[in-house]
């Protein structure tokens, strides 16, 4: 019998990049659990089981995160939040949530495979974002933590801050476009491809 | 190029990351019955729509943000956003009672009703 086998999302292409030429660092995420849960937060029995399990209050405004130690959650949508932690934890955090939050309208799903993470750091990581999405990431409200869902290269990809000295971003997108997510980056990080937004740019060479 | 905000979660982008979703307010013909429809009215519930030059009310998802669905009102001259409402709202009164033709006849018994002292 063949037994499955478990391959991360950008098992053979992130080995093959060759990084040297790029502005920035590139690596993929893995061994993360991710969990999809959804509830209504006004529901005190739902936000306060939560809480319970996860040690954080789930973050209420638009576009944050609140973590503790391994552990965070990232806010999708007012009754939508995804938690990820290290991957041997899933199973008994997605467990307990489901303990109490027995007779909560909610949901608490493992989706740990449906997205993939990849992690930029470096100057300039948010200049290449912005290429790729019509999102300002030097807007004020983009400081470590910050989370935001946007359009990215035309995929549905999610944003995290997870340090902003030296920037350092998480991108999750779904996991059957990480290839095109990760060659997309690869050729828009190159150094050669840089943009200055401010001051005077040079003419490109002809 | 539009510039949409969304009264949900607050994030303001382009059109690309909204999903439009058509005319607003368009209500099911009401009926215990579905024989006492007449193949005009329904048929008009599932295709005809109105192309006002003006003020417009619309569907809107905050399709790369939040998820969410909401209203706006829209000027499809200018192509301004004059304001936007929840979902399972009617338009702010002076919104309504700015609307012409089509939807100032559709809102009349709103307006109406929102004038009324409340007892």
């Amino acid at each position: 019998m063949s037994d499955p086998q478990h391959e991360t999302a950008l098992a053979g292409l992130a080995g093959q990049t060759n990084t040297d030429g790029l502005a920035i660092e590139m690596s993929e995420i893995t061994g993360r659990g991710m969990i999809d849960l959804r509830g209504n937060l006004a529901d005190r029995k739902f936000s306060q089981a939560a809480k319970k399990v996860l040690g954080v209050d789930l973050p209420k405004a638009p576009r944050t995160s609140a973590s503790k130690g391994d552990l965070v959650v990232l806010r999708l949508s007012v009754d939508q939040w995804l938690i990820t932690c290290a991957g041997g934890k899933t199973a008994k955090l997605l467990d307990d949530l489901n303990k109490v939050l027995v007779g909560v309208h909610s949901l608490a799903v493992d989706l740990s495979d449906a997205r993939a993470i990849i992690r930029l750091k470096g100057n300039g990581v948010r200049e290449i974002v912005m290429k790729g999405a019509p999102v300002d990431m030097l807007a004020p409200e983009m400081i470590k933590g910050a989370v935001r869902r946007l359009r990215f290269g035309e995929l549905a990809a999610m944003v995290h801050i997870v340090d902003d000295r030296p920037d350092t971003f998480d991108l999750y997108v779904f996991r059957s476009y990480a290839d095109f997510a990760w060659d997309w980056l690869a050729q828009t990080a190159a150094k050669p491809a840089a943009v200055r937004l401010f001051g005077r740019q040079d003419s490109p060479a002809v | 190029m539009l510039v949409i905000k969304c009264p949900v979660c607050g994030v303001e982008g382009e059109e690309g990351d909204f999903h439009a979703g058509g005319q607003a307010h368009i209500a099911r013909p009401a009926s215990s019955n579905p024989e006492n429809i007449s193949d005009i009215e329904q048929s008009d519930y599932l295709f005809m729509r109105h192309n006002p030059k003006g003020l417009h009310f619309e569907r809107w998802r905050c399709d790369r943000g939040c998820g969410k669905w909401f209203h706006a009102a829209r000027d499809t001259v200018t192509l301004e956003f004059k304001g936007y409402y929840a979902i399972n709202e009617l338009p702010p009164v002076e919104l309504m009672e700015q609307a012409k033709g089509y939807w100032a006849e559709h809102f009349a018994s709103a307006i109406k009703s929102s004038k009324r002292p409340k007892s």
